[in-house]
């Protein structure tokens, strides 16, 4: 996999404290029901520019439920959404918000496209609709998939690829026409660890590389610990933290999974990139 | 107008050509398998194949009633597809049917309505059967206008819409998410279905329409290409089943509709075994 390139004024702003960066997304005393039953409780909290925030909690707590209520696909109870500072119901720019669905890499294998064919979709919005991609969306999308570490996989059929590669792919599709937050509902179910630990460790690097915020729901608790800069549990309520404001990762985690959970967690297995692949900046 | 070429052998394919009524044969011919094979691409990857069987069918009502009241057939059948794609697309999404049942209750509705048209106007007659069969090869200068101007409105709105129509093609959910209109694209693509059968009509029949549609594409779709490659491919199959049809059926003197058809599952058989033994 090829890294992606580090670009030193994007790099500090990971690394930046909350106040001196911009708010990409807010929640305030967010309610959601599904079936006449409350799954999200007065949610409210905010996601800066730059944040790399991994979305745990227990199967059935409401974390797809909230990405969907986030993005307006699900109508709220009450409470306000905001992303990029504009309410969620007068919010036009949608080219600056990506999703990656849970079950985007269940597609039909049949189906007849390239991986370079796919990714150029990820460029179809309703801002651009019946313009045709140019020669300059073209080289995007090839320097996408090189960003990704796909470039000698551009002209294979989409069903010939592997889970990871399919991720991987799904990746640069939502990041192809340059949002600023990316979405992504557990990228890595049904995949082995390794090739889990590589998604994460590339999401890092666009995020940190791109300055892009990413927001993705994970099983994987160590990695959301090692990579990620934040954490928010969902389990009805929803609580987000710095990790690195988190002292014993297995008592914070037990607000989310109940008390009988148990997470044993040290810091030094994250080979010294806790919470960031970076220093934190002073 | 078939009088005129009949003891003909392959031989005399050049001096065919030079025959004006075989001249708008395979021009109207070529221009609906171009719309045929790009639509029916589309159709398949929808999984909406019966669609296409089904708006053909229920067409044969507007046939018979263009017949009747002495209007252009081909226009009143394309008025009558066109209210049957938008009333299969309302009984999907109101809840009233699933999609192949709501298919299955437009065809029969259209095609008993035919059925009572014909019997009020005292039988079939010669004109119905050759919609119902195709008759390419009489086709005159309104026709291949109407087959032309069709044939365009379609090609244009794929060529338009191209990356919309893929990418509410492969995955309708992100689709909507990136804020494309997919209600709108979805309806107005089955109109499309409608009009491209309608221009086929001639040309194959309403019997053998759906071949048109689906076997250039399930040809196409057995060759692992790229998008790109396999709508090439399915226009060039497309493309060849008519003109050899057209050309052969001429020569010997059997149903056109019946040789292009046939020509088109040929190459599906050969490309499906090349496949499978390769």
């Amino acid at each position: 996999m090829t890294s992606a390139v580090v670009q030193p004024d994007v790099v500090s702003v990971r690394g930046q404290t909350d106040a001196a960066r911009r708010p990409v997304l807010e929640a305030r005393n967010v309610n959601v029901s599904r079936s006449n039953a409350l799954v999200i409780e007065d949610a409210s909290f905010t996601i800066y520019q730059g944040d790399y925030v991994g979305i745990v909690g227990p199967n059935g707590g409401g974390k797809t439920t909230l990405l969907m209520a986030l993005l307006g696909v699900l109508p709220r109870d009450s409470g306000e959404v905001r992303l990029f500072g504009e309410p969620l119901e007068r919010f036009r720019d949608w080219h600056l918000v990506a999703y990656v669905s849970q079950d985007a890499i269940s597609f039909d294998a049949d189906f007849p496209l390239s991986v370079r064919e796919l990714v150029a979709l990820g460029m179809a919005n309703r801002g651009n609709l019946t313009r045709r991609l140019t020669g300059a969306d073209w080289r995007v999308v090839d320097d996408m998939l090189g960003e990704v570490g796909m470039a000698d996989l551009a002209n294979d059929r989409i069903g010939h690829l592997s889970g990871g590669q399919k991720q991987r792919m799904f990746v640069a599709k939502a990041l192809v026409r340059d949002p600023k937050i990316l979405f992504l509902d557990e990228p890595v179910a049904g995949v082995d660890a390794v090739t889990q630990e590589k998604f994460y460790k590339m999401l890092n690097d666009l995020n940190i590389a791109r300055g892009i915020t990413i927001c993705t729901v994970s099983h994987d608790l160590a990695a959301v610990f090692c990579r990620m800069s934040k954490v928010m549990c969902v389990n009805r309520l929803v609580n987000v933290s710095d990790v690195r404001d988190i002292d014993e990762p297995g008592e914070f985690l037990k607000k989310a999974y109940g008390e009988h959970f148990h997470f044993v967690f040290h810091r030094h297995e994250c080979g010294g990139v806790f919470g960031s692949d970076r220093p934190v900046a002073p | 107008m078939c009088s005129a070429v009949t003891d003909l052998s392959l031989l005399d394919i050049p001096r065919l050509l030079g025959f004006q009524f075989f001249q708008y044969a395979l021009l109207g011919g070529v221009i609906a398998a171009f719309a045929c094979a790009w639509v029916g691409l589309f159709l398949i990857l929808r999984k909406e194949a019966m669609l296409g069987d089904g708006v053909a069918h229920t067409s044969f009502g507007g046939i018979a009633l263009g017949l009747l009241l002495g209007i252009s057939p081909i226009l009143v059948a394309l008025v009558v597809s066109i209210l049957a794609v938008i009333g299969i697309h309302i009984m999907r999404t109101k809840g009233l049917a699933r999609s192949d049942s709501a298919i299955a209750v437009m065809l029969a509705t259209g095609f008993s309505a035919g059925l009572i048209i014909i019997s009020l106007a005292g039988g079939f007659s010669v004109e119905l059967f050759s919609y119902l069969f195709g008759s390419i090869l009489t086709i005159d200068m309104s026709d291949l206008v109407i087959v032309t101007v069709l044939g365009l409105v379609t090609l244009g709105f794929l060529g338009v819409f191209y990356k919309e129509m893929l990418s509410i093609t492969f995955d309708e959910g992100a689709a909507k998410l990136s804020g494309i209109p997919v209600e709108t694209l979805a309806i107005s693509f089955d109109v499309l279905v409608a009009t491209t059968i309608v221009l086929s009509i001639k040309v194959v029949g309403i019997v053998l329409v759906v071949a048109l549609l689906v076997l250039p594409g399930l040809s196409a779709l057995q060759l692992n290409l790229s998008f790109k490659g396999t709508a090439a491919a399915a226009v060039c199959f497309g493309t060849v089943s008519m003109v050899l049809g057209i050309i052969l059926s001429a020569v010997y003197d059997v149903a056109t509709s019946g040789v292009i058809v046939f020509m088109a599952a040929g190459i599906f058989g050969v490309v499906a075994v090349y496949k499978r033994l390769g």
